[in-house]
């Protein structure tokens, strides 16, 4: 089933997009100017409807995770923002400029790469480096050395690109596209094909690069690194936004604790009086205590009716895992069509069916 | 991973080619970096090499040929210059131009121009590229220049190789003109020039209609293919008194009139019509090759 966020209390998911009109909607970024949004963005591939009025907005100093399955059009997406192909309808903004009417000047503003990076194999990095820095001015060599140091290739700078490893053309990847010290970096999987020392390595870089004030757009099918090192994300499931915001509110908290007790009848009708349900599991009794006070207002109770309280734990945490997979989990009748959320005049995609 | 990062500013952007070099300088790097970067890259392939060997090769071979056989085919027989080459060395280079041209300089034309876009696609290298802040345009606009040039470093080596073997093995002695005119070295040197840029202008059609094809097609092999195949039949179709008609307007109708150059005084007519007959296809096809690369999407 589609998840309901027209239903979920105040701080749940932000629902998107307005595909009926494109009255644009009014900026939810705190901090100015978001640095990139799509307008019904939209591109048909023949039959197939690849990306689908897709409104989205990125904030400034966001490290923005954009989440999908794959075949959700998630590279599509950034390949229209980019300016790489041509949306059928609508269009992006980066740093203010329309892409692709004023292409140019909004990729002054973006690094990145789509897909896997791809270099000349013949050349070394440190010239690989230098020919696409040359193609907008000159680079100098210390700044070829700055983002090959950021990125732990300087040991390898001189060596041929033809020989390096996947995780290291990823690496050299992220530093063509700190090249220019661009405000927005956007990146296409870069964790992919990586061992787990070179995702850690690369999520660091993220991090860091979010810290120094820069934008990241983080294309990930991987939930939890996009748990680790975003501060916002949107879901997207067959080219359609699903739900964007904070990954905090894309992660709902358990409201629900098990507890142990020296006699847990007792303790089931004490937390019966309280919670109104109780179930029963694994010897535990699992109760909805709906927030932190009423969790410590429980212990209380049942100390106070001389009960030994001997572990009260969260019960399984939802995580964003389980958030994106019922969020693009699809049933017969298709997939998740979100309905419009009351009083935000903003409406998840699937309203105007 | 080092964890420094370069600070975000809202219009570094705007200025980074100046925080990285001067203002000057990065005017003059953004407008011959892309050429800078072709050419570079057309340096690290070794197809490049083997093209240009074999345009160094092709005179050695004539004149080694000539000199073990004790004479090159008699007056009127063999390709042009042959028979003349065994008297006079200098007559090896627009010999080399005479085999080269109908098919080897537009092997070579069709190669390097098919690799442009499609070789780049294939790699992966050009989503790269497109991410950078250049417009399409001047991509295809330079990757035209730069198939130019190496085509030009071709005929010069060609040049050059047909001199040194010439003099080598016959000595260089004043050229007669195929109309009878004796001319100097020096004379003839510049004759051959002539010859050679009017056949790099003719190469300039295979390398449009390569680039063309190269912008259509993901695969560099299929452009060149297509470039070398539209090529010989329109070369086969004007072979027939039937298309009579067509060979005004089909510029292969048009390569062999830079012997029109080794005649005294020399035959400008047919040269020029030559040279307006490349100039309209080559800005023909650019200028198509543009329209469907500005609107392509770049999938690859």
């Amino acid at each position: 089933m589609p998840k309901d966020v027209s239903a979920s209390p105040a701080g749940e998911p932000q629902p998107v997009s307005q595909p009926g009109g494109r009255q644009p909607a009014p900026s939810s970024c705190s901090g100015g100017a978001p640095i990139l949004t799509t307008h019904g963005l939209t591109k048909r591939f023949g039959d197939l409807l690849a990306v689908d009025d897709l409104d989205m907005e990125v904030c400034r100093s966001d490290v923005f995770g954009f989440l999908g399955p794959n075949g959700a059009g998630k590279t599509t997406v950034i390949r229209l923002v980019l300016g790489l192909i041509h949306p059928t309808a609508g269009h992006a903004e980066v740093a203010g400029h329309r892409v692709p009417g004023e292409l140019q000047e909004a990729l002054r503003h973006v690094g990145g790469f789509v897909d896997d990076p791809t270099f000349y194999p013949l050349m070394s990095a440190r010239r690989n480096l230098r020919l696409l820095g040359s193609m907008t001015g000159p680079v100098s060599e210390e700044r070829i050395e700055e983002v090959l140091e950021i990125v732990d290739l300087l040991g390898r700078a001189d060596d041929r690109v033809g020989g390096f490893s996947h995780g290291m053309k990823q690496r050299l990847g992220i530093a063509q596209a700190l090249l220019h010290g661009p405000e927005l970096i956007v990146l296409d999987e870069p964790t992919s094909g990586l061992d787990p020392r070179g995702m850690k390595d690369v999520r660091e870089l993220i991090r860091s690069l979010g810290e120094a004030g820069t934008t990241v757009f983080l294309s990930s099918h991987l939930l939890h690194e996009v748990e680790q090192v975003c501060t916002r994300a949107v879901i997207i499931n067959k080219g359609r936004v699903v739900v964007q915001g904070t990954v905090a509110e894309l992660r709902p908290r358990s409201l629900a604790v098990k507890v142990m007790t020296g006699d847990q009848r007792k303790a089931a009708e004490t937390l019966r009086g309280l919670f109104g349900s109780v179930r029963e599991d694994d010897g535990y009794l699992i109760v909805e205590v709906g927030g932190d006070e009423a969790t410590a207002e429980m212990v209380r109770r049942l100390v106070a009716d001389g009960l030994d309280v001997r572990a009260v734990v969260p019960a399984h945490e939802q995580g964003l895992e389980d958030f994106f997979l019922e969020l693009t989990r699809e049933d017969k009748s298709g997939p998740a069509r979100p309905r419009r959320r009351a009083g935000l005049g903003r409406v998840l995609p699937g309203r105007r069916s | 991973m080092n964890g420094t990062v370069p600070p975000a500013s809202a219009d570094r952007a705007t200025t980074s080619s100046a925080a990285h070099g001067s203002t000057a300088a990065a005017m003059h790097g953004a407008h011959w970096g892309p050429l800078r970067r072709e050419i570079t890259k057309l340096l690290f392939q070794r197809r490049s090499y083997v093209i240009w060997a074999g345009a160094a090769l092709v005179p050695f071979i004539i004149a080694l040929a000539i000199k073990l056989n004790n004479g090159g085919p008699r007056g009127g027989e063999g390709p042009q210059f042959f028979s003349r080459v065994f008297s006079n060395g200098i007559y090896v280079a627009p010999g080399a131009l005479t085999v080269l041209l109908p098919f080897l300089l537009p092997m070579a034309a069709a190669m390097v121009a098919g690799y442009m876009l499609a070789g780049e696609a294939e790699l992966g290298t050009l989503r790269i590229v497109l991410l950078r802040p250049v417009t399409r345009g001047s991509i295809v606009l330079t990757k035209w220049v730069a198939a130019m040039l190496y085509l030009l470093v071709g005929l010069v080596l060609m040049v050059a190789s047909g001199l040194l073997f010439g003099g080598l093995f016959f000595g260089l002695h004043p050229m007669v003109l195929l109309s009878g005119t004796t001319v100097g070295v020096w004379h003839g040197l510049g004759i051959i020039a002539l010859a050679c840029l009017y056949g790099l202008a003719a190469m300039a059609c295979i390398v449009s209609l390569a680039l063309l094809f190269s912008a259509l097609s993901d695969s560099s092999l299929t452009a060149l293919i297509a470039a070398i195949v539209v090529y010989i039949v329109i070369g086969v179709v004007i072979q027939f008194s039937y298309f009579d008609w067509l060979k005004p307007w089909v510029f292969p109708a048009y390569f062999e009139d830079y012997l029109n150059f080794f005649r005294d005084p020399i035959y400008w007519k047919p040269i020029l019509k030559g040279l307006e007959v490349f100039a309209a296809w080559s800005a023909g096809l650019v200028a198509v090759t543009w329209l469907l690369f500005r609107r392509k999407d770049v999938l690859s």
